[in-house]
């Protein structure tokens, strides 16, 4: 049961700075990154394809062996040397998520291409065609993750021993309470409201001085940096990764998650994926007691049950549950004994 | 003095002449309307001036400055600040919100600049004062902090004039800025335009059809037909131009 | 010139009809609803495996699948619009909303879909993965017959939408549906039911074009899924606002991708045939960023104008 709450903090933890990452892009600014899962990829298939290597690196490790190839062997040279050196595992562990991020940031550099010039529609379509490139690539260059089969990381939680997945789930909600304060106060500067300004209405961002190119772009770098960091602490997490990142978990999830929260509210994200995360744990952990009453196999409960929810959020409440924050600006003292006189 | 001249400008959807070499003047300091049938080029004309659309031919000169061609930004930077006849609002930002979009030269709106609040708070809280001493200056203190979607037709308007007001320009093209608004709010909105233009020194270049209203604000009056600039003058003179009264008739 | 020989042709004519068919199917869709459908995917599938089950049922000839998956992928098309489409466009609902409504449709079906595919090897003890049929095929003058069989059903579906938009009162109803929605309304069409009827027939082509994939390619429950981006990609070359322009869409990638993938194996080497999926997207990004009106000149670009 414990390691229930574990993992679904964890899970938690993950979905939500993926989902901030799109509320930014969609909610805030209003460009509908329907690839996400490209900036999720990038960020989880970099970042295992370069954890050995790295950590070969950092303890001055010389082998003939190949990091990706021979990926358990060096392993189980490797792990035994991190679980009596904290620092250096918590050292990469932070490197991990910055080459995360800078991964998802790439991946998101190369998604705002069509994301200045496309109207909605056509950016929606591409940028999720965008989505599978990596899962190709990962599954055809076998260099990176080792194909089809995959990779195992660098157990950089190994000094918390048999605690590994409680330490584990406790960073990664710290790393998502920190990344979700960050979004929060960068939401409420000037930046964040002409974010705004553009998402509601372009024309006259555009004559009020806006650089409309400029605002879209850094909104998709921030959102794909920080789906990147997901897909990092993801594979930290796991400890392992296969190509295989479905359009369902790492697209069509978030978007379900930050519609249920209420696009606009960075409040509404935490809300939607804590309740989203949760439920779905649940129905995985008592699956069980479906077996027997469903004539199918549970895994399908999911995608019929999640299409539906996300449908009937669409036509009943598509402002999701938390509206949008309004920022109360109070006007100086000032101004106001002017009002009064 | 001229602070804005336009020359011989030419703009052409297709087959449709909008703008026929319009040769039109606006001095400093003074309130100017642009008269003129429907399709007679008027919008056109402040879409062309303000950069949404490029001329075909012609210049256009803003303080002996050229910016024909230049984009809405850069307009907007240079101090010719618009407004839009149908408000377009931001609509999921409270109106003092919007005031604040329009700020100039706003170190916070900057991404790496944001980060760091020293750096912008002190701009941010000035700008807000100015945004509401506009907003009281439009009598929209108490609608503040409402979201602008919930605004009425006619606050929307003013929001719209308050949104242009904060960029401190010095040229201000206002498109129908008191259409559909009632007539007794249509004066004070004149009278305050008139009044900022005294204290100032602000140039307004407005559109606008509301003769009735108008008139006795204005010191000039451009008259258009037709893509062209067939009027040009002191209120009295245009509007009992010949030439005038048949576009209108004729229209 | 010996790169290209007959059995590439072959194939790059079969795919490419199967991706006319399927993007013939997404510009209707989208020129009436204004929404790009991500279940059409979804829709694909389920012809796949409507062939697939009467094989397995009722041991028919694999073609019979064809009027079926017609019919039967054009009424849950029709249903889908009526339960989500349309109270999602009398609310007004943003492209975006339609989008992810597109979506969360075919996450649904995704799961029908895999329930039925489980259920078939249940009762009936045969694979459900992983299937081809191509074997059941017939042969005409030394070609598969799917190429022949492909080939024409494009071509009736798109003489049979050309007449019926060109010369009868219910295709002229719907052009006017697709141009002007408030006008047909006004004139006293039930711009509701034409729309209804156009998703009947845009998810009746993708049933069609999916009945016929048995026979040219391995099935899986999320064939639609990969080929989603081609079919879109097709649409978006040939112009989304041109319905024969998915045609000629459907031609050109196919080309691209077949003649190009086979092409560059044979200089650079045979792992670039692991990367064919990537070929629609590049097209696409070619497309979009250097010829932004697609093949048929129509603006894709943000903003004004």
């Amino acid at each position: 049961m414990v390691l229930f709450i574990v993992d679904l903090l964890a899970l938690f933890a993950v979905y939500l700075v993926i989902n901030i990452g799109l509320n930014i892009q969609q909610g805030i600014t209003g460009i509908p990154n329907f690839g996400i899962l490209f900036a999720v990829a990038g960020g989880a298939y970099i970042t295992a394809g370069l954890s050995t290597r790295l950590t070969l690196a950092l303890l001055g490790i010389q082998t003939n062996l190949n990091p990706v190839s021979d990926n358990v062997s060096v392993l189980q040279l490797v792990n035994p040397i991190l679980r009596s050196q904290p620092i250096i595992a918590i050292s990469l562990f932070i490197l991990f998520l910055m080459i995360g991020g800078a991964a998802g940031a790439a991946m998101g550099l190369i998604s705002s291409a069509p994301a200045i010039r496309l109207r909605e529609d056509y950016l929606a379509i591409t940028l999720l065609a965008f989505g599978e490139i990596l899962n190709i690539v990962g599954q055809g260059y076998t260099p990176l993750i080792g194909g089809p089969p995959g990779v195992n990381l660098p157990d950089v939680l190994a000094w918390a021993g048999e605690y590994r997945f409680y330490a584990g789930s406790f960073v990664l909600l710290l790393v998502a309470i920190a990344i979700f304060a960050v979004a929060d106060y960068i939401i409420k500067t000037p930046f964040g409201r002409t974010l705004k300004a553009i998402r509601d209405n372009e024309t006259v961002a555009r004559a009020l001085g806006k650089s409309i190119t400029q605002y879209r772009t850094v909104s998709i770098l921030i959102g794909s940096t920080l789906c990147g960091i997901a897909g990092s602490l993801w594979v930290i997490y796991s400890g392992a990764i296969t190509p295989t990142l479905a359009r369902f978990d790492w697209t069509f999830l978030p978007w379900l998650m930050i519609l249920l929260g209420g696009m606009g509210s960075n409040r509404g994200t935490f809300v939607g994926t804590l309740i989203f995360v949760t439920l779905d744990k649940l129905i995985i952990y008592y699956k069980y007691t479906f077996v027997g009453i469903l004539p199918f196999d549970i895994i399908w409960l999911n995608y019929l049950l999640l299409g539906l929810i996300a449908i009937l959020i669409l036509i009943y409440r598509p402002e999701g549950i938390v509206r949008e924050t309004q920022i109360k600006q109070r006007p100086s003292p000032e101004s106001k004994k002017f009002s009064q006189g | 003095m001229e602070i804005l001249q336009v020359s011989s400008v030419k703009r052409a959807f297709g087959n449709l002449r909008a703008l026929d070499g319009v040769n039109l003047k606006v001095d400093d300091k003074t309130v100017t309307i642009l008269i003129g049938p429907n399709g007679s080029g008027k919008t056109t004309l402040l879409n062309v001036i303000t950069g949404f659309q490029k001329p075909d031919a012609g210049h256009i000169h803003y303080r002996s400055t050229e910016i024909t061609g230049l984009s809405p930004q850069e307009i907007y930077r240079a101090g010719i600040a618009r407004t839009f006849q149908i408000p377009a609002m931001f609509g999921k930002l409270t109106a003092l919100e919007n005031l604040l979009v329009a700020e100039k030269n706003h170190p916070g709106e900057s991404f790496t600049k944001s980060l760091v609040k020293r750096l912008w708070i002190k701009h941010e809280k000035d700008a807000i004062e100015k945004a509401s001493k506009i907003l009281e200056l439009l009598g929209l203190t108490e609608q503040s902090d409402k979201l602008a979607s919930l605004l009425s037709g006619g606050q929307m308007k003013l929001v719209e004039i308050g949104r242009a007001l904060m960029s401190d320009a010095n040229l201000y093209l206002l498109d129908e800025p008191v259409s559909g608004v009632n007539p007794t709010l249509a004066h004070e909105i004149f009278a305050r335009i008139l009044g900022l233009r005294e204290k100032y020194g602000i140039t307004f270049f407005i559109v606008e059809h509301r003769l009735d209203i108008a008139l006795q604000y204005v010191d000039y009056v451009n008259a258009m037909a037709s893509g062209r600039l067939i009027a040009a003058g002191p209120p009295k003179e245009v509007i009992s131009d010949p030439k005038v009264i048949e576009a209108y008739l004729g229209a | 010139m010996e790169l290209v020989s007959l059995s590439t042709v072959v194939a790059w004519l079969t795919y490419s009809a199967f991706l006319s068919l399927m993007a013939l199917g997404i510009t209707l869709l989208y020129r009436t609803t204004k929404v790009a459908n991500f279940a059409h995917a979804s829709f694909v599938t389920i012809g796949a495996y409507v062939t697939y089950t009467l094989t397995v049922a009722f041991s028919s000839n694999p073609y019979v699948g064809v009027p079926v998956a017609f019919i039967l992928v054009g009424i849950i098309s029709l249903l889908l619009f009526y339960a989500v489409l349309e109270p999602l466009r009398r609310r007004n609902a943003s492209t975006v909303l339609l989008m992810i409504a597109t979506l969360a449709i075919d996450v649904m079906l995704t799961g029908f879909i895999n329930i039925h595919a489980d259920y078939l090897t249940n009762a009936y003890r045969v694979p459900s993965r992983n299937i081809l049929l191509s074997g059941s095929d017939f042969r005409y003058i030394g070609q598969p017959g799917i190429l022949f069989v492909a080939l024409g059903t494009l071509a009736i579906c798109a003489a049979a939408i050309y007449l019926l938009l060109n010369f009868t009162t219910l295709g002229i109803a719907l052009r006017a549906s697709m141009e002007n929605p408030q006008l047909a309304e006004a004139i006293g069409i039930n711009v509701s039911m034409m729309l209804a009827i156009s998703w009947f027939i845009g998810g009746g082509l993708a049933g069609i074009a999916g009945a016929l994939i048995p026979l040219w390619t391995e099935v899986n429950p999320s064939i639609g899924t990969i080929l989603l981006a081609s079919m879109f990609c097709a649409s978006i070359v040939g112009g989304l606002e041109q319905i024969y322009g998915a045609v000629l869409g459907g031609l050109v990638l196919g080309l691209v991708d077949v003649i190009g993938t086979t092409v560059l194996a044979s200089i650079i080497g045979p792992w670039v045939a692991f990367y064919e999926p990537v070929i629609p997207l590049l097209v696409l990004s070619a497309i979009l960023i250097f010829a932004p009106r697609g093949l048929a000149g129509i603006n894709l670009r943000r903003g004004k104008q």
